[in-house]
């Protein structure tokens, strides 16, 4: 599989992002842990603005792929491109990666020490070396955006599931990411919060964010997608639109993957 | 949720079951007299306690007990020999932290409620005991019948309570009403109750003279200023605290807790002579010139964009620092160099806009002033004249040891844990050969080491006080216990935590400053306070280095006076006493603290 096949030329709502430049950039990454390899030559090439649906199952290598792309993970073959800085050891390269591309986990990990606005402060004002004023003022607005204006005094164990990461994703957006990773975002949620933060991330999509986001919402890749990826055992297995992918999907095993879950 | 009918058939909430309140009759029925066995038991741990009881209040009131030998020393136990005409510099210390103590009970609302029930139940159980114990005790009839009316005052506050409880189940006292209360009594009957008068006559030769009445005037109107002293900064923390943001309020409080024993030892209680003319052009200009030159290059040093040549100015100054041990040059120029080469190096991690860097720079103008001081302030000859070099001991030095080691080892623990969790194998073996090391050899050899060794190895001309050399001691070997504290503290902080940190974009020195430490060091809050205690305790080691702390007051300073040879029990159950009623009031505080922290509820 080479990369040009995963590069994309028309879009969902017909938005036509092949003269988009390349925002991320993978080139036959592989990684290990010990003896295991959990991800195998993956080359993918990721535009601006576009949002991209990682699927695959359990185990598959889903959130140690995108965790390679801020570095929380090391991978050990291949290159990996962010905004066209190549991610290395050299950590004031990952510094400023990890500045560009915001991160929503799956356990939130909101700063249980800190009040919401603070959380959402705290790297504006001493990564960004925002002035602390300037960096309030763009938190309310954040909380405003995500839906919780009135909860900034509260501490995070103070909020339910849904308005933590609510809060997640506002803390990310304070350092003004131009991606957005998402690893399973509402897999903690209980279902009536799911919804409240699926919008918040649609509102983004529709903003014109680079997202990258791994869930098993099928009916949020349907809608907001513009490519879906789907990974087995640490390989890419298929690319393609959510109508192609849904409808008539050329592997075998991802014909086994929906038939399995839709 | 279950509904249970209320007698009035309204269906109420069904809160934990309570135990049901019980009559005294019934409850000893059910708890003390159940069945043979249990009846058997009870009546023969009462004997055991009763005969125990009876021992040791024997020995308390017997007729031979020289309990005098407190009353008399009680200036020894408190500082020692410190000069009797500069006593009140004793009191202003004193004073100051009763200020800051009532201060701080009212901005974070110590004291709990307590419903009169309660209040009555314990006003009962004291009095009773008390009956008990002083018709155990061999007192003389008119002793008797005082101590007996007492406890009857007992009974009666109890009944009264158990009225006011009747009335209105709701009515309470504050704990705080409570401790004032009993203190205010305490300080009252120094005023009327003829205790006797005790003094010295002579100078430190203890002849003791003992005439009736109350006390003598020069140690019952402190206390009773003390008293009002508490009462009125309460007060004054009350008005002041609907005033004043909560948050900086507290943080400044903590922060005069933490600079005000300092203050007292080395400007109340030392009493230095510094001489103006040394202070005006040597000490002011130096302190300045580091002030200034020091701030400015730091606001530079914080400017976001900085990049490597911050950290190389920042070791420059540094090596600057540990170089002019190489050449002679006044102390405080080498501590001041050191100072500001480690503020260089963490200026990277709190560079930011022209606030946050006007305020690093402001933080050490304040540190540089505080600093400067104190050396200052050390380095000048003390007033004091007593015998020895120590103007301070008994309870004073036993506090002020104990301060020193918590404030040396906490900070000192916090680097080791760091150090022993980081990356860095250098940093790993170096932090966990020390506190393995530490952890191996017993306190006392350290002590002994630190007090008889370490003179050995000081350069040329350079000497420490023997209190110096063995708080260092103590410090180092608590340090060890500390950061195996903070380190599970470390530890238990989730990857998640991390990688959420990691994931906006900090440094790892960020990471571990704004989020990492916060929340460990919250978490061994229990742990430490333990060991807190414990340090408290341990300064009784003091006595063996031959330091007059509490315990050497009173095993062998006391009971070698003429007046008083042979006092060692007494001295030795009211020092057990002394220690007991410090440690107990410090692990209930730490009950309430943690509880604030919301750990008990985790
Ligand atoms: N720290 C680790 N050490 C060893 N093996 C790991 C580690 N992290 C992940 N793995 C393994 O790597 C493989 C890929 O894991 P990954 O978490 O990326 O899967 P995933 O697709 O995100 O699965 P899920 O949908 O369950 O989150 C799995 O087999 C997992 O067991
Ligand atoms: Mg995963």
């Amino acid at each position: 599989m080479n990369e040009t096949d995963n590069t994309i030329t028309t879009t969902r709502s017909g938005r036509d992002l092949s003269d988009a430049p390349d925002i991320i950039v993978c080139k036959g990454v592989s990684k290990w842990y010990g003896d295991f390899q959990a991800l195998e030559k993956i080359s993918a090439t990721i535009k601006e603005q576009e949002v991209v649906v990682v699927l695959g199952p359990s185990g598959s290598g889903k959130s140690t792929w995108i965790r390679c792309i801020n570095r929380l993970e090391h991978h050990q073959e291949g290159d990996i491109i962010v905004d066209g800085v190549e991610l290395t050891n050299d950590m004031r390269n990952i510094e400023k990666i990890r500045s560009e591309v915001g991160m929503v986990f799956q356990q939130f990990n909101l700063f249980p020490h800190l009040s919401v606005r603070d959380n959402v402060t705290l790297a504006p004002i001493w990564v960004r070396k925002k002035p602390k004023a300037e960096a309030i003022e763009q938190a309310n607005e954040l909380l405003e955006l995500v839906g919780i204006p009135e909860q900034a005094d509260k501490f995070p164990g103070q909020l339910s599931g849904g308005q933590q990461q609510r809060v997640a994703i506002a803390r990310a957006l304070a350092m003004e990411p131009r991606i957005m990773l998402f690893d399973e975002p509402t897999s903690a949620l209980d279902p009536e919060m799911i919804k409240e933060v699926l919008d918040v991330m649609k509102d983004l999509a529709r903003s014109g964010m680079t997202m990258m986001v791994v869930t098993h919402e099928m009916g949020f890749a349907k809608e907001v997608a513009d490519r879906i990826i789907f990974m087995e055992e640490g390989q890419i297995v298929e690319v393609g639109t959510p109508e192609h992918f849904f409808t008539n999907p050329t592997e075998d095993r991802t014909k086994l993957f929906l038939s399995q879950i839709l | 949720m279950t509904e249970i009918q209320s007698s009035a058939g309204v269906p109420v909430i069904a809160a934990p079951p309570q135990e049901p309140h019980l009559p005294p009759k019934e409850w000893l029925k059910k708890n003390l007299f159940s069945n043979v066995g249990n009846t058997l038991i009870t009546i023969m741990t009462s004997v055991v306690i009763l005969s125990l009881a009876n021992g040791l209040l024997g020995f308390a009131f017997g007729s031979e007990r020289q309990w005098n030998a407190v009353a008399v020393n009680s200036r020894l136990y408190m500082s020692f020999a410190y000069p009797e005409a500069q006593y009140n510099r004793i009191w202003f210390s004193f004073a100051t932290l009763l200020v800051l103590a009532g201060l701080s009970m009212a901005i974070w609302r110590g004291g709990t409620r307590m419903p009169f029930a309660r209040l009555a139940k314990s006003a009962y159980s004291f009095g009773v005991g008390l009956a008990i114990m002083v018709w155990l005790a061999p007192l003389s009839t008119s002793g008797t019948v005082k101590w007996e009316i007492a406890a009857g005052g007992l009974l009666l506050a109890g009944f009264i309570f158990n009225r006011i409880a009747a009335q209105d189940e709701e009515r309470s006292l504050s704990s705080l009403t409570l401790l004032v209360g009993t203190l205010a009594s305490i300080i009252a009957t120094l005023w009327f109750i003829p205790y006797g008068r005790h003094s010295f006559i002579g100078d430190r030769i203890p002849q003791v003279v003992s005439e009736p009445g109350t006390v003598a005037f020069s140690t019952k109107l402190p206390w009773t200023i003390m008293l009002f002293v508490l009462v009125g900064a309460y007060y004054l923390g009350i008005v002041l605290r609907d005033r004043l943001p909560e948050r900086r309020t507290r943080s400044v409080l903590m922060g005069f807790w933490l600079i005000s024993p300092i203050f007292l030892i080395y400007l109340v209680l030392r009493d230095p002579a510094f001489t103006m003319n040394h202070v005006l052009y040597t000490d002011i200009p130096l302190v300045l010139g580091f002030l200034v030159v020091g701030s400015l290059i730091l606001y530079a040093l914080t400017k976001p964009s900085l990049g490597e040549i911050g950290r190389i100015i920042a070791m420059l100054i540094l090596l600057a620092g540990f170089g002019s041990f190489l050449t002679p040059m006044r102390m405080i120029i080498r501590i001041f160099l050191i100072a500001l080469g480690l503020f260089s190096l963490a200026a990277p991690t709190f560079s930011g806009d022209k606030s946050t860097r006007r305020r690093y720079s402001s933080i050490w103008s304040g540190f540089i002033v505080i600093a400067g001081w104190l050396i200052t302030a050390v380095n000048t000859p003390s007033t004091v004249e007593v015998p020895g070099d120590l103007f301070f001991g008994g309870a004073t030095l036993t506090l002020i040891v104990a301060f020193f080691t918590v404030i040396l080892s906490y900070p000192l623990g916090v680097l080791l844990a760091l150090a022993r969790t980081s990356n860095m194998p250098i940093f790993r073996l170096l932090a966990t050969t020390f506190i393995e090391f530490v952890r191996g050899v017993p306190l006392i050899t350290i002590l002994i080491f630190f007090s008889v060794m370490l003179p050995l190895f000081l350069p040329e001309g350079m000497r420490l006080p023997e209190v110096t050399s063995v708080t260092i001691g103590y410090a180092l070997f608590s340090a060890a216990y500390v950061a195996e504290n903070i380190r599970g503290g470390l530890q238990s902080v989730t990857r998640g935590q991390h990688e959420a940190a990691e994931a906006v974009g900090m440094s790892t020195s960020q990471k571990t400053v704004f989020i990492i430490l916060p929340q460990a060091l919250r978490m061994s809050i229990p742990p430490m306070v333990g060991h807190t205690i414990g340090t408290l305790k341990e300064t009784s080691l003091l006595y063996i280095i031959g330091l007059f702390d509490l315990l050497y007051v009173g095993r062998s300073v006391i009971p070698n006076q003429t007046a008083f040879i042979g006092s060692t029990r007494e001295n030795l159950l009211f020092v057990s006493v002394l220690y007991w009623v410090i440690s107990y009031s410090m692990s209930k505080a730490s009950q309430r603290i943690e509880k604030r922290v919301g750990l008990g509820e985790r």
